[in-house]
């Protein structure tokens, strides 16, 4: 089995969306991620939620846990409405790491080595520089632990 | 042999200084070149009280950094920072007010690293709910940090070797320098009223933002709490009575840290989670390194020409020891200085007399106080410009010596009337 072969259809944002609404899709449908895409449509990266929310918690707030429970509702609301006026490229790390992107003919060890050491809940798969579409951490899985 | 160990020593303190490699390796480097080369053996860096690694500092910054790693599991800091937010309305100068005078009191308890790691992402949470720049509120704790922390023998780290090198007990540092830190706090306040009064924003609708934190939801494990806060109180007890009960503080700190890790029922990863080895096993170096000067002689040399210059005069080196201690401190790493420096005080105390123990003050008074004065003066301050700029406020060299500096001279300045009339007129 490759890549191909596991990836399926997948949502993509370019990098000069609208952050919100990147992360609106995110939440309506579920995702783990969301590819990001150039302009001529060839997968940047991928933009994991876990991301999206390093984004918008501070990072005092990130290294500080006693000061994540004293922010109330109202609080949280607000930092959440940063994303507003955004774009997808300020969400994006600025040390790019490894890109979790993957050849249709990878392997499925290939594809789940890459997910490891990225660790990316998704891998976008291209072939001849278009997006295939998606091998989503579920996916992968359920090719090794098959439900009996 | 003394110019080798000199040179070994200057060329280690150059890579210190300049931090061309880790301090702790410069540090540790020089301690084993000193050693092959044959200026010291191992009788004289393990187990000479006069050369050797002060083991007395050791083990009390490792005790007390545990007793601090679990009380910063508690969440207290947060809840008592978030309540003075509170008790001062949001108006931003009296939040300012008490959270100095929360460092500068929390400061003289623990040590200022730590201190400014709990209070710094709080006050970037109040500031920014307030709608306040927080880099004047971060600047204003380090300096108080600093301040605060000179007034006791566990305060700051020069505080500590100059304790051991000196046979101070706390409370010898309580009283000789409590006060005049508690004088020096009170100018200072007045000086963040000026200094930074640009940063004083006052918005009524933020203000709402602060007073709806529910800082009681900080404190997740009460046990924890009451356990870790009465192991603290028992410890600041213990280092009250620890000459009246013959004991060294390492060890009462030591029993401290060993009773939290019985009763606290927490792993080895979360209690040792604030040891830093790295200032450990720096400190251990740094010994080694003076204990080979004083071994070839060249420390006995130095106090003999300082004692020379200032003619047996002790008013003036006591005020000399403050001003140069004040300058260097602010330009070096205040823990090397007064590595080096404390056992020339101690020939200079032993040859020219020590009234009331005022060379000592006046070493720690300048080598705290002047630590404020630059962003690598002291470990704090370079502590909370790595936060700020985690949190994306850049503070610069110059903008921190513009406050630090002033609060510097300031405060040294009036230790000169201090030592003056207490230790000479007064005495």
């Amino acid at each position: 089995m490759q890549a191909r072969d596991l990836a399926v259809p997948f949502p993509a944002v370019a990098l000069d969306s609208n952050a919100l609404e990147a992360a609106q899709l995110m939440a309506e449908r579920k995702l783990p991620g969301i590819v990001v895409c150039h302009g001529d449509g060839s997968p940047h990266t991928i933009l994991p939620g876990s991301q999206v929310l390093r984004f918008v918690i501070p990072r005092y707030v990130q290294d500080d846990e006693a000061l994540a429970r004293v922010i109330d509702e109202q609080t949280a609301d607000e930092m959440f409405g940063s994303l507003a006026g955004k774009s997808v490229r300020d969400l994006l790390p600025e040390d790019e790491s490894e890109l979790p992107v993957a050849k249709g003919e990878d392997t499925v060890m290939e594809v789940a080595a890459l997910m490891a050491r990225a660790h990316s809940p998704l891998v976008a798969v291209v072939e001849d520089g278009r997006l295939l579409g998606c091998v989503t951490v579920a996916r992968l899985l359920e090719r090794y632990l098959p439900v009996a | 042999m003394a110019v080798v160990a000199v040179v070994i020593f200057v060329a280690a303190y150059v890579l210190i200084v300049t931090e061309r490699i880790h301090r702790v390796a410069a540090a540790l480097g020089g301690a084993g070149i000193m050693m092959a080369a044959g200026v010291v053996g191992a009788e004289d860096a393990f187990f000479s009280e006069e050369t050797g690694v002060d083991w007395n500092v050791i083990f009390l910054l490792l005790g007390m950094m545990i007793i601090v790693g679990v009380l910063r599991e508690t969440g207290v800091f947060e809840f008592l920072a978030i309540s003075a937010a509170k008790r001062a309305k949001g108006k931003p100068f009296r939040v300012m007010v008490t959270f100095v005078l929360l460092t500068a009191f929390a400061s003289a308890l623990l040590d200022n690293v730590t201190t400014v790691l709990l209070i710094a992402p709080v006050t970037l949470l109040v500031c920014l709910r307030l709608g306040v720049p927080p880099v004047p509120f971060l600047i204003a704790e380090v300096l108080a940090s600093n301040i605060g922390g000179a007034a006791t023998l566990i305060g700051d780290p020069p505080n500590i070797i100059i304790a051991s090198r000196g046979d101070l007990s706390f409370n010898d540092f309580l009283f000789n320098m409590g006060p005049i830190v508690l004088l020096l706090l009170i100018v200072y306040l007045g000086l963040c009223r000026f200094l930074f009064r640009k940063a004083f924003l006052y918005d009524v609708e933020k203000v709402a933002a602060v007073m709806r934190l529910n800082e009681k939801e900080a404190i997740e494990n009460r046990p924890l709490l009451i356990k870790a806060g009465g192991v603290l109180v028992l410890v600041t007890i213990g280092f009250v009575l620890h000459s009246t009960l013959h004991t060294e503080v390492s060890v009462v700190a030591l029993l401290g840290a060993g009773l939290l890790v019985a009763i606290a029922n927490l792993s080895p990863k979360e209690y040792l989670r604030e040891v830093e080895w790295n200032t450990l096993v720096f400190f251990a170096g740094l010994f080694i390194m003076v204990g080979a000067l004083i071994k070839v002689g060249v420390i006995g040399s130095l106090s003999k020409l300082v004692t020379e210059v200032t003619g047996g005069n002790l008013l003036l080196a006591s005020i000399l020891i403050l001003l140069v201690s004040g300058v260097l401190s602010g330009i070096v790493d205040n823990i090397p200085y007064v590595a080096t420096m404390a056992p020339l005080v101690a020939d200079l105390a032993d040859d020219a007399g020590n009234p009331g123990n005022v060379l000592w003050w006046a070493l720690a008074l300048g080598a705290d106080l002047g630590g404020n004065a630059t962003m690598v003066g002291a470990a704090a301050n370079v502590v909370v410009v790595g936060i700020a700029e985690k949190n994306g406020y850049k503070i610069s060299f110059l903008e921190f010596f513009k406050y630090g500096g002033l609060v510097a001279l300031v405060t040294i300045l009036l230790c000169v009337p201090y030592l003056w009339l207490r230790y000479f007129v007064f005495a």
